[in-house]
Order: C-alpha cells, then structure tokens, then sequence
C-alpha cells in the first residue's frame, strides 16, 4: 500500500489548496484534484495518483466548474403555489425555509409510511452515483421496495447489467485492453466516449489500438468508437444478434473452432438438456447431469471431471433421450448462416464470414500466457455490447448472442479476452477488506461477488403476483421498470392487483420527463402522485411537477465515502491497482443548499425511522465491529461515511485520513483480474431456466389477460425483429436510433456553457445525422430543418446534418437533448428531444427484462420555413 | 453584454462551418478601417494629382481626406489611447502606412499652411515648406503603396495574398486622386485640364479593369478556398457590392461616360459624375475585396488530408469548400 | 531549445478534452478558443472515415503574425514560443488576417458565459484578466511550463495523445515521435515551420 497525493499545505495565509476528491459529471466518477483559491475553485485536474482517470478528464469533467457556478442553480427550497401540474404550468414557486420545507415532506411521509410505505416511490438520476447509498438506505428503512433510476435502467440496464451480471459477474463488459488483439464492439463506445472508466478506457484503448489491437465497430453509425475503428460495419439498426449469431455459427460449424476444455469446465455446455428443454437431474441430488464419456454414464455435473464431459452427442439417459446443451447450441446455431443474415443486418455475407472467422482465429484457443509469474488462459479477443445493441426489445438475446463469441472461444474474463469489471477481489493486504468472489449457486451456475441494483441477476428470484409497482418481482429479469411511469401501468396494476397505488414521490435529481420516453405518457404518471419532492441542482422540466423542491448540494460541496465502489461499476478493468477514492467537499455552498444525503438522515430523524436508518446502513454498508452504527444515535453522514472507510480500511483510515490522501490504492493480482481461470463457478450458454421463467410468469399473467409471447424466452438466442422493423408504413422508411454523445451526459451537461458551446460546434451534438444519398433522394440538404414523426403520430424536430458516416437507413440523435424549460436556460431549445419518439407500455419492451426498444421507424418531412 | 448576442451566434456558426469567412475587417467597426483605406489611397492620390497639376485646393481637400481617414483608423482600433501605441510601430506594411499618414499629415501641414495662411510664420518654399513638402511626399508614396502589401501579406485569407492586390490598389488609389480632383473641380466650376485628366481617369479605369478581371482569373483557377472567395464575389455576400459598386458605378459608368468624352468634351457635370463613379468604385473595390476574405481551412491542408484518408483506407475526396 | 508539440491521431478520439481544459486553465471569453477539435469526414459510405483534427497555435518557426503586427505585440519567445503582449496589442487584427491556421480570437468586449448574470466567481478569479479589444491566442501554456508542467492540454489529454517537448533536442520524445512516426505539419506549404507536428492515424 502506499501513500499518495497529500493535500498541498497551504502557503502563508492565503487559501490555496489543491483537494482531492471525484468527479460528478457523469457516472464514471474520475478522481480530481480541485484548486481552490481564496474560498473560490478556480480548476479542476484529474489526479495522476488515482487509478480512476489516471489524472486526466474527459471534457465534461474539466468543465465542471461551469456547471458548480451556474448562477440558475436552485439555491433555497421552494413550494409550489399552483396546484395545477403540467408541461409548461408554471408552478408558481415561492421560497420557503428548510425547516418548513423538512415539516412538511416528514409529516407526509410519516403518514405514509404508517398507512403503507410501499406508496412512496423513489427515483434517483444515473448521473450522481453518490445518491445510490443514500437513498437505497433511506427506501429500506423506509419500507419501499419502489427505486427506480428514471431512464437509467431502461436505456441500458435491463439487458447489459443483467447478462453482464450472469455471465461476467459484472455491471458491463469490457475488452481486456492490455492484452486483446481484436475486439468487437456492438454498439458499445468503451474506450471512446463516456460511462463506466471513461477517462482511464479511453487512455487503456488508445494504446491498445497504438499496440495493434484491432477494433471492429459494429454500429449504424461511425462516430466515437467507429471513427476510431480499424473497420466499421454498418448494420441496419437493432439487427446485432443476427450478425453476432451468424458470426457464432461460421466459427462453430463452418470452422470447428470452440474452446472445449473452457465450454466443459466453465460453462453449462455439458450439461445434458431433455425433450423439455430443461436440463436431466441426477434423481438423488436434484443436480444436472453429463455425459461422462470415461464411464459412458450420466453423472452430476460436479461429479465428473470436466474433460471427461462429453459436449456433443446424443444420449440416453434413464430411458430419456438427452443431448449436451452444447450440442443443441450447435445445432440451433446452424440456421444462422452469413447468407440468412445478410438481409436482416444489410452486412454482406462475405464480410460476416470473415468477421467471425477472423474472431474464431485470433482467439487462439489453448495458448496460455505468462502474467505477473501466474499462467492464465490467452484469449485476446472480446466481443463487447452496451446500450446500443442492447436497447431493444430482443434485448436479452441481442446481448447474449454478442457474448456467446466470448463463451464459444474461452475468451470471458481470460486474458485478451472480454472481461467484467472487476468482478473479483481479494480485499485490501492489511484488512482483506473489500473481499468478493463470483461462487457457485444453483446448479453450479453463477452468482455475482458483487452487485448495485435490488437483486443479483442470479439465482432467479421467483416470480409473483407484484408487490412492486414496477412490477419487477413479476418480471424478475428486469433491474429498472417502465411500468413506474408507462401508459399501461393502471391498467397493468388492475390487472395483476397491485394492492396499493404510489402516492409519494421522492425524486433525486432525474429529469424523467427527458430520460424515460415521451413527455406526454410521463407527464401523466407524475400528476398521479399526490405529493413530489425534489431534490435539485436546476429546476429541470420534471421539477416542475414537485410540491416541493430542495435545493442539493453538487459534487464539490457533498462527502461521498464510496464514490467508486462497487468496483464493478467504474473502477477500470484489467491489471492495475485497486483504487478506492472518496468524495469530499471542496468549498461551501454559496445558498442555502444542504447536502440530500444529510437531509434523509434529518428526514428519517422526523419521521421516526432513525433506528431503521441505522441498521439499513450497517447491512448495505456492511458496518462491523466498533464501527457499526448503534440504532439510537443521530449519526451525520460525515460519520457513516467516517465508519464504512475504517470499516474497510482500519481504524487509522477514517474519514480524516481520506480527505488528506485522497485515496487508498493497492496492486491488482492476475488471481484477481483473470478470476474465472481459477475460481470454480460456471456460466450459461444454454439459459435453461429461461422457458421455465417464462411459463411461471404466463401462468400468473395469461389468466388476468397479458400474453407473455414465449419466443422471447427460448433457452438459446434467436433473432427476433424490433417493432421497427415490422412497421409496415411505407412512409415511414427510416429508423431513427439515439446515441450517447462523449461532451454530454443525460439531459444535464446542456445547461454548462462550455460543453454547450462544445456540442455547439460539433457537427453532430445538437443535429439529426441523416446519410447524404438519402438526403439527396428525399431532398433534404444540409442544415435543413425537418419533423421526424413516429407510427403513432409523436413528431419531433431538429436540423439534419447530412453525412456518409451513417447508415442509410439509420438516423442519428444524440440523447436526452431538446430541454424546453427555463430553468436551465443555457440547455433550453439545444438539441434534439428523441426520447418524445418513443412508446412507453408493455408492447414496447423486451417481455423479458422490460428493456425499452430505442429504435423507431420514422417519416421524415422538411419542416416549413425550414433551410438554416 | 451576453454571450447571446448576435455577433457570438455570428461567431459559433461561422467556428462551426467549413469556410469561415473574414470579418473582423468588414463588419461592425471593421467597415470603418475599410473607410480609412479608401480615404488614404483618395487622399494620397489626390495629392499627387494636385500637385501635378499645381492646384492648392485639392492638397487641401487631400489632406482633410487624409485626416479622415486617420479618424477611421483610429476609430477602427476603438480607443483613441491606442494612437499612442502605434508609435511601437515599425516593421510591417500596417506600420510603413502609419509611418506614411503621420508623414503626411503632418508634413502636410507644414507645406500647406504657408499657402493657405498669409500670416505664417514660414513661407512657401523656405526650408520649413520644403521640408514639410518632401515628408508629405514620402507620406505620400507609402500611403499610395502599403494598403495593397497589406492586404497581400495577409497569409491566412488566400483571396488576399496575391502580388495583384498591390497593383490593384496603387491603381485604385491613383484613380481615386483623379477622380476627386474631377469631383473637386467640377463643383467649383474650375476648369482643370479635365479632358487631359478623363483620359487619365478612362486609362487608369480600364486598367483596373483590366486587373480585376486578371486577378479574379488566377484566383478562380487557385486552390478551393480563393474559389469560394470568388464565388463569395461573384455570387456571395459580396456579389452586390461587387456588381453594383465595383462594376457598374466604379468602371461602368466612368469607362462609359469616359468612352463618349473621347469624340466630345464632357460637361462639368458629365466630369463630376465620372468622379463620383470612380470615387465609389474605389471604396467598393476595397469592401468587396475585404469582403470576400475566407480564411485558410484547416481541414483542407492537403497533407493532412491525404495521409489521414491513406491510412483509413478511403480515397481522398476532393475538397468541398 | 524550441517548443513543440505532437498530437498523435491515432490516439485522439476527439474527446473534447483538449479544447474544454484549455478553456479550464485559462478562463477563455465565449467563442475564444485557444484549442480545439475540428471533425471531418472522409470518404463515401461504407467506406468513410470521421477524422478528428485537434488544432491549436502552431507556434511557427517563422510567424506571419508576427511580420504583420505594427507594435511588435505579437512576438517570438527566444524557446520558440509565439505570444501575444496584451499591452501592446492595439487590437488591429491584422495578425488575424495572417495566421493561415485560423488561431487568433479577437475579443471585443467582456463577456460572460451565463447571460445577464454577469461573471461566476471562477470567470471574476479567472477571466476578467483577459483584457477586451485584443487579440488572444494559446501561449503553449507559458505559465505552467515556467512552473515546470506540461500544458493544460497535454497533461489532461484522456488519450494520451498529446507530447510536448524541445523540438531541438533530437532525443526528445517529441522529437523521436515525429521521425519515427512520419510526423507532419499543416499547410507546410506555406513555410511557416509550425511547431505543432501531427502522427498520423
């Protein structure tokens, strides 16, 4: 362990300092060092002794004093006067104080909580990691079960975190950039934009990509990673799994190239599948069955040696004819050929040939590699997804088909090859602390070490009739529900009998009006509750639905003992260090802002919830020995904050310790990184529980009038078209998709004046890319002004820039864009609003994991007036 | 003032675009250093004409022209203060055409006021009048040569950097000098030698005529930005200026009016109009010019181009301004 | 002993990063930009390419702005380093006219980023320095080189793609960068001798 980055002692009497602490621009929480002279930070630098961001930002990230300093900030809690709610009412604010403002929001929900606590439903913004500990604590000892993270989720979450999850014990994927030679990315910019690691991926890629690595970019358009990609393939959008499975397919059966001692040992491939899709249990134990090809027999998978587990063949067993899960996989794959794929995805069949043999080559299954004087599996190739191919209604078999490349070749979390996040760690030398490790469950498949959101994605909790009023205990896949705001969601309450109905929101820092789907649907769940309290750094259009707002403190005022733990989430992957850095106040606020995490203790204080708090942050903390928190005392969050760091890290490294340091960082091991190669846990190929699932859930829908379609819960990935791509309007020939952009984060970076300017200049930021020749055939140009309107009439404006670097086909947007609201006046009118194109019910999302589909087909019509 | 104001908007849209125009020396306070071009070059050359024709009321009007012109100038940079930091002047053509004013006006005043003032303390023709006609005349010459030397020395505006432009301009001042001595003439009734002084003016504009159309020849034939820059001139922002102002009433009329006088001489009012024509084509020659002015584009550096399009693996497309 | 730079494009991923921590470091008027990012594209679909272009003062061996400035405010420092002394600037603008590479920003008048709000207190601690009617540009980040670090840039570049160093030194490591690598500069025709190298992508 060492020591790093004292705070620079101040010379003479002047205030002159150089803090360390993270960043809050967006969720990939770089360190910072922010200088502050005479009480006013003048600059924020990335710190060089922090593993997250290795000293340097992304632009946002140095741009964050404009954000801090924006004079539009809400600075004293507000009430709403007018009782009305709605888009563009004005709420008639009038400034109250925060012993007002704390009365009245703590008496609420005291009743509330008395009468049914599951009515109050919580929401926190994506952007501000540090409020998940915060508010997670404050909904369990609440009692709701209700979280939610506006967008978040449904954007990316529901199909990257969870197959992350199940098959790389991770929050996402990332290619091994030290020592993979060939990645493909499906509509993924790691490395080359913003999110998990940002900063640090975007450093670890360019010297890959300096190193030789080479990157095909699977994208319709080529912009961030694509521009950057040594080939980019354009596909007609949300058609991922037809390349991916095609790609699986010319390696498996045309090539014969798999790793089978990693499919044997690591995987469920030998576990033998029967006529019923579901796997054959040894009868005494209950535990899957394989071939055992040295005796001939079926034996428990953990009772046979895995090289003696046959993968292909057809068996008998007990009088039932069964095959292994590879076989099936094998012969399932064998459909998909390149020439079946070519007019789904426009990809010539050619080119996914040789895409997938190039893949199935340079994964050069058996070689091993010599890391740190421990030898591990050398499996430089990664298949990595994210947002883009995942946010669609195949949502599931879109990402899992991209991760079977990985699973066929050996390559998951092996060296080269596609790695999770960080999903194993030993813990700190001196304490063992924080200490996970990926373990075997049920049928010797997976559980994570580590995990964010309500659940683990595995073992699969067993679905009911909800409780949750987004329904997630129904659907079990899913981390983040559309059915908190969605236009079906009376009707799917009634349905199911959710047996309450939310009252009270607490909304930390979303914009969901903006980040979810059409304004119209949203607007009309928020006028449902019948009390909203905000927090907020800005009146953004979503606040303006609050009774009450209450004025945060931002990043540079707030104290976060955790800002990047989970290391599942934005600590880089990889070998390097740990890195545990803290978030600390750097200057006071300038109003009345209070700190939200300060103000739910106060809040729980009120409504009498004070012993409830304190267990609920021993548990999710994992507070132990003198540090746990004793359930009578009023604790500040400086103290918690104070106890989770010496719980971790000793009694010498408290609180204190970290504000002066920074930082605490320790080497990471090749045990630790390439994890998979020496722990015993294994990942499903075939997803088995999958039909299973799907026929609980119809069992509980079908009778109350939901048909679960259960060609979305096959055990193997297919190719399932978008609701876009069976539009049949002949009008409507575009399919317009959003892209997250590398200066923006959410709907939040607009109103910074710097990045405004930014985006302005860019040619893409604030404009609709539509590709030059079908510009050229609808007679659109450049600079024109357009309306790009949906099946179900929602119609959105914006400036066309035309481009070669997009599909034909496609339609670029940069996300979250278009605030009409005057309290972020920089961001009103910048951009284009895509989310208002988008549906939000239960015939728009995966039947799954309720991921949303983000891509809609379009009719585009020069608007009037219109040439720039 | 905000950051909304329409020259910033001005500003992000022309940062955005692939040709940016040049608009420092044209727009808003910009117009007036395009004032004091042409006011130096009318007055340099109607110095020159003046004394040519030993005619006082001219050197007058000149130097007054010339102190406008000053004014222009120093208007342009804003703050009168900042006349006394252009005494750090030295090695350019912006600073040899201060040189030149200061000269001449200041050597001006000491040949003129002996002229004008019979209670001077110096007469014409003594040391001091000789003196101050030497400097004015020095004054002169650089006046009547440094705009062009600017304009061409200007490496990042490629319509600019042409050898033409000095020669255009010292023609364009010339002409100027004659043509308000025509104008001075004719209002006072004064009966110059005005068909010797016509032919002149008809010569020097067929001239810039003639020089116009070369210069817009090799520029149109030069890289994509002059292109454009010609475009700009010939069907841009600059197209009316250039039409009506350059063209029509600055070699138009006065080439036309100028061709008839060649049979018959022409009335004082005939002789005045061709000095107003030629007087505004002078100053629009010069705005039209100015503003045409594109800026170099980063992105067209072939170099850069060729290598990076070699490397993607794309044929390199030609340059689209 | 010259300053320079190279800025490799195979690394650049046109983050922005270069163009918003100059504006960090230096507290740049709305609309000056001493760095920044241009984006083009090559090609015809498929086979395009976005080609990223960050771009700053080349600070060229032999400165057209500096032969056309009257006052001898536009200089040389004797390292190489083009700069600008404010107080000798009388705004004329014609160093605008002369960089062939656009890198020059006239600022007229005091302007602040959030409307009518007049200046945050970083823009109070961190802008109002910058004097109206001049002419600005980068200065290869004079003071904090003085202080021994590398420019604003540079040393936050996410990508790494940025190196700074004596161009004189034939061992430095942008020296070595840009014979090993082909480095090259823009509009070399014109002979201006940029210290600003590109590594091509």
């Amino acid at each position: 362990m060492e020591v790093v980055s004292e705070v620079t002692p101040t010379c003479g009497a002047r205030d002159d300092v150089w803090i360390p602490s993270t960043c809050g621009l967006c969720y990939g929480t770089c360190s910072i060092l922010a200088h502050r002279v005479d009480e006013v930070l003048i600059k924020l630098e990335g710190n060089p002794d922090s593993a997250v961001g290795k000293g340097r930002l992304c632009g946002k990230g140095v741009s964050g004093l404009m954000t801090h300093y924006d004079p539009n900030r809400v600075r004293v809690p507000l009430r709403r006067t007018n009782p009305v709610k709605g888009i563009g009412i004005d709420p008639g604010w009038k400034e109250i104080s925060w012993d007002e403002a704390l009365d009245e929001v703590a008496e609420r929900l005291r009743k509330l909580r008395a009468e049914d606590p599951r009515k109050l439903f919580i929401q926190r913004t994506t952007t501000v990691t540090s409020s998940r500990t915060p508010m997670q604590v404050f909904a369990g000892a609440f009692g709701t079960p209700n979280r939610s993270s506006a967008g978040g989720g449904l954007h990316c979450g529901n199909g990257a975190h969870l197959i992350s999850g199940i098959m790389h014990a991770s929050w996402s994927v990332v290619p091994d950039f030290q020592y993979c030679n060939y990645a493909v990315y499906f509509g993924a910019s790691k490395g080359h934009g913003a999110g998990h690691a940002s900063c640090s991926n975007m450093g670890m890629a360019a010297d890959a990509r300096a190193r030789g690595m080479k990157m095909v970019v699977v994208d319709p358009m080529c912009n961030f990673a694509a521009a950057k990609a040594t080939e980019w393939v354009p596909l007609r959008v949300g058609t991922d799994a037809a390349l991916a499975l095609a790609m699986c397919n010319v390696m498996v059966n045309e090539l014969g190239i798999f790793d089978a001692p990693y499919l044997r040992a690591k995987t469920n491939a030998a576990y033998l599948i029967g006529p019923d899709k579901l796997y054959m249990r040894d009868v005494a134990s209950g535990k899957p069955l394989v071939w055992d090809s040295s005796v001939n027999e079926a034996r428990a998978y953990d009772a046979a040696k895995p090289d003696d587990m046959a993968l292909e063949g057809d068996f008998t067993v007990n009088g039932v004819s069964c095959r292994p899960a590879f076989q099936l996989l094998k012969t399932h794959l064998a459909r998909f050929t390149p020439e079946w794929a070519e007019p789904i995805t426009t990809i010539p069949a050619k080119d996914i040939r040789r895409l997938g043999t190039e893949f199935g080559h340079e994964a050069r299954v058996g070689s091993t590699i010599v890391i740190e004087g421990v030898t591990v599996p050398y499996r430089p190739v990664a298949a990595i997804a994210f947002r883009g191919s995942q946010g669609h209604m195949n949502s599931v078999y879109n990402f899992l088909a991209v991760d079977l490349l990985n699973q066929l070749v050996g390559s998951a979390d092996m060296a080269g090859g596609c790695l999770g996040f960080n999903p194993a760690s030993h813990g700190h030398p001196e304490t063992g602390r924080p200490r996970y490790i990926p373990k075997p469950g049920p049928d010797g498949l997976m559980v994570t070490g580590s995990w964010m959101a309500h659940h683990v994605p595995y073992p699969i909790r067993e679905p009911r009739l909800p409780e949750e009023l987004g329904m997630q205990d129904l659907f079990v896949l899913c981390q983040t529900s559309p059915f908190s705001d969605s236009a079906d969601r009376e009707e799917m309450w009634k349905k199911f009998e959710l047996p309450y109905r939310p009252e009270i929101l607490l909304n930390y820092g979303t914009n969901l009006l903006m980040s979810i789907a059409n304004r119209e649907t949203v607007a009309k769940s928020l006028t449902q509750f019948k009390f909203i309290v905000s927090f907020d750094l800005f009146l953004t259009e979503s606040s303006e639905f609050a009774d009450i707002v209450l004025p945060d403190c931002d990043y540079l005022e707030s104290v976060d003992s955790r800002p990047n733990f989970p290391f599942i989430f934005s600590l880089p992957g990889g070998m390097g260090e740990w890195c545990w850095p803290i978030k600390q106040p750097t200057v006071k606020p300038e109003g009345e802002q209070r700190r939200s995490s300060e103000v739910l203790i106060e809040l729980a204080d009120r409504i009498g919830m004070r012993e409830d708090l304190n267990a609920a942050y021993n548990a999710i903390l994992k507070l132990e020995g003198p540090f746990r928190l004793q359930s009578d005392r009023k604790y500040s969050y400086e103290e918690v904050c104070d106890a989770e760091l010496k719980t971790n890290f000793g009694a010498e490294r408290g609180l204190e310790w970290f504000k002066n340091n920074g930082l605490i960082k320790w080497p990471k091991k090749p045990e630790e990184v390439y994890w998979r190669h020496f722990v015993d846990v294994r990942v499903p190929i075939y997803w088995e529980f999958l039909p299973q699932l799907g026929e609980k859930i119809a069992a509980l829908a079908e009778p109350r009038g939901l048909k679960i379609p259960r060609h979305y819960y096959e055990p193997l990935p297919d190719w399932i078209p978008c609701p876009a791509h069976d539009d049949p309007g002949s009008d409507r020939d575009l399919f317009a998709f959003y892209y997250r952009d590398i200066i923006h984060t959410n709907s939040f970076t607009m109103e910074n004046p710097w990045l405004d300017e930014a985006a302005r200049l860019d040619p893409f930021s604030y404009t609709i890319a539509m590709n030059a020749e079908t510009g050229r055939r609808k007679g659109i140009e450049d600079g024109d002004e357009v309306w790009i309107e949906s099946r179900a009439g929602r119609r959105v404006k914006g400036i066309v820039h035309l481009t070669e670097a997009v599909h034909p086909e496609g339609l670029g947007i940069a996300a979250c864009a278009g605030h009409w609201g005057d309290g972020m006046p920089i961001a009103k009118g910048k951009g284009v609003f895509f989310n208002d194109l988008l549906e939000l019910d239960f015939d728009h999302v995966s039947p799954v994991n309720l991921n949303l589909d983000l891509c809609v087909k379009v009719k585009v019509t020069r608007a009037k007036g219109a040439r720039r | 003032m905000s950051v909304t104001s329409g020259r910033y908007e001005q500003l992000i849209q022309d940062l955005r675009a692939e040709v940016r125009p040049q608009r420092e020396w044209i727009e808003r306070q910009g117009l007036l250093l395009i004032v004091g071009h042409f006011l130096s070059g009318v007055a340099a050359g109607t110095w020159l004409f003046s004394l040519v024709f030993h005619f006082p009321a001219g050197l007058a009007v000149a130097y007054a022209i010339a102190a406008l012109s000053a004014a222009a100038h120093l208007g342009f940079l804003g703050r009168p203060a900042r006349f006394w930091k252009m005494w750090h002047a030295r090695s350019s053509w912006i600073a040899r055409g201060f040189v030149g004013l200061t000269l001449f006006l200041g050597g001006g005043v000491l040949y003129l006021i002996p002229i004008f003032l019979s209670a001077s303390p110096w007469q014409s023709g003594s040391l001091i009048a000789q003196a101050g006609y030497f400097l004015a005349l020095a004054g002169m010459i650089l006046l009547l040569f440094y705009k062009g030397f600017v304009y061409s020395s200007s490496k990042g505006v490629p319509f600019w950097t042409s050898p033409i432009l000095p020669a255009l301009y010292l023609a364009y001042a010339l002409r100027g000098g004659v043509a308000a001595l025509l104008v001075i003439c004719s209002f006072n009734g004064i009966n110059l030698d005005s068909s010797a002084l016509g032919l002149l003016e008809l010569w020097i504009g067929i001239s810039a005529a003639v020089m116009i159309l070369f210069y817009l020849g090799v520029m149109s034939g030069s890289s994509p930005i002059e292109q454009y820059s010609v475009r700009e001139l010939l069907r841009g922002r600059a197209a009316v200026s250039f039409y009506v102002g350059t063209l029509l009433v600055g070699l138009g009329v006065p080439i036309g009016i100028g061709l008839t006088g060649l049979g018959a001489p022409l009335s004082l009012g005939a002789v005045a109009l061709v000095g107003l024509a030629s007087v505004i084509g002078d100053f629009f020659v010069k705005y039209s010019i100015a503003k045409a002015g594109i800026y170099r584009s980063l992105t067209s550096s072939p170099h850069w181009r060729d290598k990076s399009a070699a490397v993607a693996g794309v044929p390199p497309l030609s340059v689209k301004p | 002993m010259r300053w320079g730079m190279a800025i490799d494009l195979k690394r650049c991923i046109g983050c922005y990063g270069c163009q918003l921590s100059c504006k960090a470091e230096h507290g740049t008027p709305p609309g000056v930009f001493f760095a920044r990012v241009l984006k083009q594209e090559e090609g015809r679909y498929p086979t395009v390419r976005q080609l990223f272009l960050p771009v700053l003062c080349f600070h060229c061996d032999d400165p057209p702005c500096v032969d056309v400035c009257p006052t001898e405010a536009s200089f040389k420092w004797p390292d190489g380093v083009v700069d600008i002394d404010a107080e000798k600037c009388v705004g004329c603008r014609a160093c605008m006219m002369a960089c062939p590479y656009t890198q020059r920003y006239y600022h007229d008048e005091e302007q602040f980023y959030f409307p009518g709000n007049g200046p945050t207190p970083y823009e109070r601690a961190r802008s109002q320095r910058h004097e109206a009617g001049v002419v600005m540009k980068c200065n290869f980040c004079r003071d904090r080189v003085r202080a021994g670090k590398q420019p604003a840039c540079v040393a936050n570049c996410p990508a790494i793609a940025r190196y700074f160093g004596d161009l004189d030194d034939p061992t430095s490591e942008v020296s070595r960068l840009i014979k090993d690598r082909g480095g090259y500069t823009l509009h070399p025709e014109l002979g201006t001798g940029p210290a600003v190298y590109y590594l091509p992508p």
